[in-house]
């Protein structure tokens, strides 16, 4: 089986490797960068504001009790018939008053300008504290308001930039207008200074200007919002896989079959929890019915809530996204900074013909909880998989159209798969009869078909594709996932042969990329005949060298 | 469907012929060994403590706790002396066309890529045993996340630093 020779060692020292004189660089977006001696960013640029909102004051008291309200009422209520309980309270009294502090020490304190193409901000009384975040490094910058903060017509400002792990700067908080004035006063620093490097003059730039309209790419009507709650639902999707499955099977199996697995799991389930009495499957039933309603209704709530009249809109290379029924959240994101796209589609999304699109910056940070509670996880929560295609274009404008022609990986996969499938099958089956011996116990043997049909399924449904400027994967027969990764974004790409890999003369190819914060990272294609995978790591690194990385 | 499969063999075959992968100096086997050695003798040192712990407090588990300690050194020196020279084998690198290639393992077969222009940063280390055998290491950073580092173990100390200075004047192009 093995058909490779080891690598043959050369003579010592090795001589260094012959370097290639350098191609030019490809970009579309941006070249001839050499040669310009003027700085890119004005030296001074004017921000609409230069400090936080008065509103910040009411907003940290408000904070401040929401955070010690609690705490101070139930020592209070506990300690109210003893003596000395005083104590703690005032003890709490002193951090609310710290942190109260704190919060009009900041707002007084807190100043920020941008200069030299850096947005600074500086805070501190004692400890000075003065940041600089170059604005080619922006990743995205978000808005967010509270119901506090829709009163007063105030909003949360969070700059991400690549590199940093997550926010750099937070400015909390900002008048409305104010704060969008700062995201475009911010975007157009650095327009303008690619403007700047492209030697394109501003009148010129002022005409394609027209074209910069905020184009609207998707909004979510209220249906599409309850559709996406309900089949976010893992409870339910694994009861309609169940059900799906029992369904299926039910043609094929005699139904007495089922009547006598029935009756024995009762009849242990009824020996093991009710020491023999029986268990009314009635009201068990329900009891399962009624958990997963309100597993079904909180999911639709929830979704309702964070994603209340989500628009995804795209104004130049700039995708806006905002959405929220009590805190309103807004974030951009220039497209080009999308790492790695995905698609998802669960069992039961995929039964009502929904994806989910998930994108990652280079910016995003993997242990960021809140992300997911915020809804900035998803790039767009839930849209119908036929609009797709159509939609792929706004995030990449250089892709191909039309429906991709995947190609498969070896169709060794399926021998491979159904031969490590049905090792577990014996063995499970040598151990039942071990365990309980009799010739019933090698039922999972009968397994063995469906194996089989499933890794034929599994086969069919891989499969990839190489174009010129994107690679795309697609996998799963139940539940989908898509990728698509520009390769200009492509940081490696390994090719893994374990033992087992090479017994088949196969081989795993492993494309790594900058962010993985919520879409794990590039794709892993296995199963690939070794020669095909080489291949496409080589053509996949040598375009990826034509192409320029860029961070921003 | 495997057709795209047969073309790309015919290709592949030319261009393996083209640059041919470049081993690292012969030295680094007995480094390697050294490093392996220091390392069993880490590890049988704690299970020599463990063993006698064991071998004291229950009845008759001295011979099986001596001969499996038995066991484990002989294989690890074996181990020590046979794998070396293999993973030295199956060692290779090179540079084509502004994509650098680094080949290890013996049994799992691991091949990375990286174009050039993705380097963000490169080191150079030198241990204190790499240093008496005139070696150096150089680690390879990406902006990547599961594969951002690459290391090339065992390369002549001078010629590292040259090939350091090469790839990030091939790849330093990139600004950032």
């Amino acid at each position: 089986m093995e058909s490779e020779e080891p690598i043959k060692p050369k003579a010592t020292p090795p001589p260094l490797p012959a370097v290639p004189s350098l191609p030019p660089v490809i970009d579309e977006a941006d070249d001839s960068t050499q040669g310009s001696t003027e700085p890119l960013y004005e030296q001074e640029l004017t921000l609409p504001v230069d400090r936080l909102h008065p509103v910040t004051l009411v907003i940290a008291f408000w904070n401040a009790i929401r955070g010690f309200l609690i705490p101070i009422l139930i020592i209070f209520v506990l300690n109210r018939s003893r003596e000395g309980g005083s104590g703690i309270v005032f003890f709490l009294m002193f951090f609310f008053v710290m942190t109260l502090l704190q919060q009009v020490v900041r707002y007084f304190t807190f100043t920020f300008w941008m200069e030299g193409g850096e947005l600074v901000t500086k805070q501190g009384l004692l400890a000075r504290q003065e940041r600089n975040i170059p604005l080619g490094r922006v990743q995205d910058i978000r808005l967010e308001q509270g119901i506090v903060h829709r009163l007063f017509g105030v909003a949360d400002l969070h700059v991400e930039t690549a590199g940093g792990a997550g926010v750099e700067a937070s400015f909390s908080v900002l008048k409305l207008e104010d704060a969008n004035l700062l995201r475009e006063a911010v975007f157009d620093a650095v327009a303008k200074a690619k403007r700047a490097e492209k030697g394109i003059t501003e009148e010129e730039a002022a005409e394609e200007e027209v074209e910069e309209e905020t184009i609207e790419i998707r909004r979510l009507s209220t249906v599409e919002l309850i559709q996406a709650g309900l089949t976010s639902n893992q409870t339910a999707s694994t009861m309609a896989l169940v059900v799906a499955a029992l369904a299926f099977l039910d043609d094929f199996i005699p139904t007495d079959f089922f009547r006598r697995i029935e009756s024995e799991f009762k009849n242990n389930v009824d020996r093991i929890v009710n020491a023999g009495s029986s268990v009314d499957w009635w009201n068990l039933a329900a009891m399962g019915g009624g958990v997963i309603l309100i597993g079904l209704v909180i999911s639709v709530v929830g979704a309702l809530i964070l994603f209340h009249g989500f628009v995804l809109g795209r104004k130049g290379e700039d995708l806006q996204r905002s959405y929220g029924l009590f805190t309103r959240r807004s974030s951009s994101l220039p497209r080009r900074r999308i790492q790695v796209l995905r698609a998802d589609e669960t069992v039961l999304r995929r039964i009502f013909g929904l994806v989910t699109l998930r994108a990652d910056t280079a910016g995003g940070n993997p242990m960021d909880q809140q992300a997911q509670n915020e809804g900035r996880n998803v790039l767009l929560p839930v849209l119908p998989k036929r609009e797709m295609e159509s939609v792929l274009p706004e995030f990449f404008p250089d892709i191909m159209r039309g429906a991709p022609e995947w190609c498969r990986v070896s169709r060794r996969a399926i021998r491979r798969g159904t031969v490590k499938g049905s090792w577990i099958l014996v063995l499970a089956s040598v151990a039942l009869y071990f365990l309980k011996g009799g010739i019933e116990s090698l039922w999972p043997l009968l397994l063995l078909p469906l194996v089989y049909v499933i890794n034929v399924l599994n086969y069919r449904h891989f499969g990839y594709v190489l174009g010129d400027r994107y690679l795309r994967t697609r996998r799963g027969w139940l539940g989908r996932t898509t990728h698509v990764i520009p390769i200009r974004n492509i940081q490696s790409v390994a090719v893994v042969r374990t033992p087992f890999d090479r017994f088949h003369n196969l081989a795993t190819l492993v494309v790594d990329t900058a962010g993985q914060a919520f879409t794990g990272g590039g794709p892993r294609i296995g199963n690939l005949p070794t020669e095909e995978a080489e291949m496409l790591a080589n053509e996949l690194t040598q375009k990826a060298a034509q192409m320029r990385y860029r961070w921003n | 469907m495997d057709a795209p499969a047969e073309s790309v063999e015919s290709n592949w075959g030319e261009q393996a012929a083209e640059e041919e992968l470049i081993a690292l100096d012969g030295r680094v086997i007995n480094l390697w060994r050294i490093h392996q050695l220091i390392g069993s003798a880490v590890f049988l040192g704690i299970l020599f403590v463990i063993g006698s712990f064991v071998s004291l407090s229950v009845d008759g588990a001295f011979i099986w706790v001596a001969g499996g300690w038995v066991f484990f050194a002989v294989y690890k020196l074996i181990s020590a002396l046979v794998y070396p020279p293999l993973a030295w084998k199956h060692f290779g690198y090179r540079v084509t066309d502004q994509v650098l290639e680094i080949r290890s393992g013996v049994f799992w077969k691991l091949c990375q890529q990286v174009p050039l222009s993705r380097l963000q940063h490169v080191d150079l280390q030198r241990g204190p045993i790499e240093r008496s055998f005139g070696l150096a290491t150089l680690t390879i950073f990406t902006a990547g996340t599961q594969q951002a580092t690459l290391t090339i173990p065992g390369l002549e100390a001078e010629y590292a630093s040259e090939f350091r200075d090469q790839l990030v004047a091939i790849g330093g192009d990139d600004g950032v």
